[in-house]
């Protein structure tokens, strides 16, 4: 796949949608399913809105698409206030969870659909669907229906119809989470590389973080319809706003701690000084959480200074990586994942070992960004 | 495994009982079109086509066909337009009136059609409907209803109702929607319906005898007048030919289903 992401490098033949949204809400009578949520996307930008089932994150998409009316706020494609436009008015391309193939069309019928919305001529329709079949590499299958697709297939016929008359800004409501989990890798390459190509605005709407890290440019975690953090990949694992973002991307240690404004106690009285960047937000004295991401965690001699101390539980082999579940003495659970080849040979569970961490991995929540 | 157990042997006989009660008067019926008598008799004597001759040669008789045919038609037509919205607003719309309406359509089910007959009688008399073809039209449709609401929400349930979002993302209109992507996922059971309100109307007794008036007769109420006053072998005749029709009309309905059916499923293994 690596030869066409670099054979397509000349500049895209189409500029992306800048939206911006602002003051959006949606309430179902007395339940808020999205509430206060303001966004700015770029032209070209891949973005990720990424929570858990009921977070708001499709309410939002299908918003954007018109096919929920806001309860309040504004959307605006390119500067046009779409907020209450019907969907066919916005000239947007989208992609839906199960395909939404239409059954009783051929694959190039589907494709071209579109365009005949538009009043494209037939000779005309049938050139551009084979194209945008061409870039999802379904060469020559406009003739088969989408029954006699795979699963794969059919979401590349579905992202085709949707990009066939190059609209600016891609919606995609969990496109690929129907695929199993090969096909799914495969697709997210595909998706990128067609961003890449295309040019277009994309909005993605996932509940996996993997999926949302790997492939946009900028992820909005979203929780009980309210946005919780706007940020690059990176920054949103590397430094996570709150203690739902640290718990929600990747694994975390969530250690109880004491703060008295400069330094940190733990339950057994351990005390610790983190840098000061490692605070997140503002945080006041009294209990805190510390949160360790277990891959920055690494074995050492129980009486290192600086070290934690903890009890060994369980050593899970798995090839290069070796997960280590152990205890601090106040009994919480902490977890360190290592490089094998890095591991002293002869650990025995119930051991007692020491577990040291650079000081800028330790991160430092306070209590009401626990929420 | 064929297990014979006497309660499967009763059940059995009852089954077979029931078919040939059902299917006996009308084996018994038919053979009589061809017997060269001018009255009924069983089993006919000699055979002759001139009772079907008769029928199509009769001006009375041609008229009271071309009524129903009429009447039928339009009334296919209206049962299936009207079934087609009334099962989409049902079965998609938001609304909360949703249960009572789906009472109101097939309560004709529930009603018997000889109560029915008398309201739709007094109830035209009084607009001056009754025994034109808009009135039987109205009447036969809701005595249809039922039957096309029940064929058309069996092929709507199974279609995908974000089909229509994704049309309309595409830049469809609501209506361009239905009319490009659901209209033709469920158009064979709409047309089976329209045939089953079809046969339900051609050979509709009950209201046509209220509704008939002195010269426009449905060719049902005509066979009832025919068998009061002469009971020629020329009803038999009549018995084949809408026997004839009837087949012919639920075997294209069960095509139409079974296209539908095709259509349809393998769509839903993805």
């Amino acid at each position: 796949m690596d030869d066409v992401v670099q054979a397509q490098t000349g500049t895209p033949p189409v500029r992306g949608a800048e939206i911006a949204v602002d003051g959006l809400a949606k309430h179902y009578g007395s339940l808020k399913a999205v509430d206060e949520f303001a966004i700015n996307i770029r032209s070209g930008e891949f973005l990720a809105l990424l929570g858990p089932s009921g977070s708001g994150k499709s309410t939002i998409l299908m918003m954007l698409a018109g096919f929920e009316v806001p309860t309040a706020g504004r959307i605006l494609i390119d500067g046009v206030d779409c907020t209450r436009l019907p969907p066919q008015k916005r000239n947007i391309g989208m992609v839906f969870q199960h395909y939404s193939l239409f059954p009783h069309m051929t694959v190039a019928d589907n494709v071209a659909f579109p365009l005949k919305m538009r009043g494209v001529g037939r000779t005309e329709r049938r050139r551009r669907a084979a194209e945008a079949l061409k870039v999802v590499r379904l060469d020559g299958y406009g003739a088969r229906m989408p029954s006699q697709l795979s699963g794969g297939q059919r979401q590349r016929v579905a992202l085709a119809r949707a990009i066939v008359y190059e609209p600016r800004l891609l919606l995609m409501d969990e496109p690929l989470s129907a695929l199993d989990k090969n096909l799914r890798e495969e697709m997210q390459l595909e998706i990128k590389r067609l961003h890449h190509e295309l040019g277009i605005t994309v909005v993605f709407v996932t509940h996996d973080q993997g999926e949302a890290l790997t492939m946009a440019d900028r992820v909005a975690i979203l929780r009980g319809g309210k946005l919780q953090q706007l940020s690059p990949a990176r920054e949103l694992y590397e430094r996570p706003a709150n203690l739902f973002a640290a718990g929600f991307i990747g694994e975390m240690n969530m250690i109880p701690a004491q703060w008295d404004g400069a330094a940190l106690t733990l339950g057994t009285g351990e005390r610790m000084v983190p840098p000061t960047g490692a605070v997140v937000g503002t945080v006041g004295q009294g209990a805190v959480t510390l949160a360790i991401r277990p891959e920055r965690l690494t074995v050492c001699d129980p009486v290192t200074p600086d070290a934690l101390q903890a009890t060994l539980r369980e050593v899970v082999y798995a090839g290069a990586g070796t997960l280590l579940i152990a205890a601090l003495p106040d009994g919480t659970e902490i977890r360190a994942r290592v490089a094998s080849a890095s591991l002293p040979p002869a650990l025995t569970e119930g051991e007692t070992i020491g577990l040291s961490c650079p000081p800028e991995a330790m991160l430092v929540y306070g209590e009401e960004a626990a929420a | 495994m064929q297990n014979l157990s006497p309660r499967r042997l009763l059940l059995m006989g009852y089954v077979y009982a029931v078919l040939f009660f059902v299917l006996a008067p009308i084996v018994i019926i038919l053979p009589m079109a061809f017997s060269e008598t001018d009255y009924l008799t069983f089993p006919p004597v000699g055979f002759t086509l001139s009772w079907f001759t008769d029928f199509f040669s009769n001006s009375r008789w041609m008229g009271a066909t071309v009524f129903s045919l009429k009447i039928a038609v339009l009334t296919a037509i209206t049962t299936s337009v009207v079934a087609t919205m009334a099962t989409y607003a049902l079965m998609r719309g938001a609304g909360r009136i949703g249960a009572l309406f789906q009472g109101l359509l097939i309560a004709p089910i529930v009603v018997p059609h000889i109560a029915l007959a008398v309201a739709l009688y007094l109830f035209f008399q009084r607009i001056g409907l009754s025994s034109t073809v808009f009135g039987y039209v109205l009447a036969h449709s809701v005595i249809a209803m039922p039957f096309a609401v029940f064929t058309v929400s069996a092929a709507l349930s199974a279609v995908d109702a974000t089909l229509e979002d994704a049309a309309m993302s595409c830049g469809a209109s609501r209506f361009t929607a239905f009319r490009l992507v659901t209209l033709p996922m469920i158009l064979p059971n709409v047309l089976s319906g329209g045939l089953f309100a079809f046969i339900l109307s051609f050979d509709e007794p009950v209201i046509a005898f209220f509704l008939a008036g002195i010269r426009d007769k449905t060719l049902p109420r005509m066979m009832f007048d025919d068998i009061e006053q002469n009971l020629t072998p020329i009803i038999p005749a009549i018995a084949v030919l809408l026997t004839a029709v009837s087949i012919f009309a639920l075997i294209a309905a069960a095509l139409l289903r079974r296209a539908a059916a095709n259509r349809t499923a393998p769509e839903e293994a993805g």
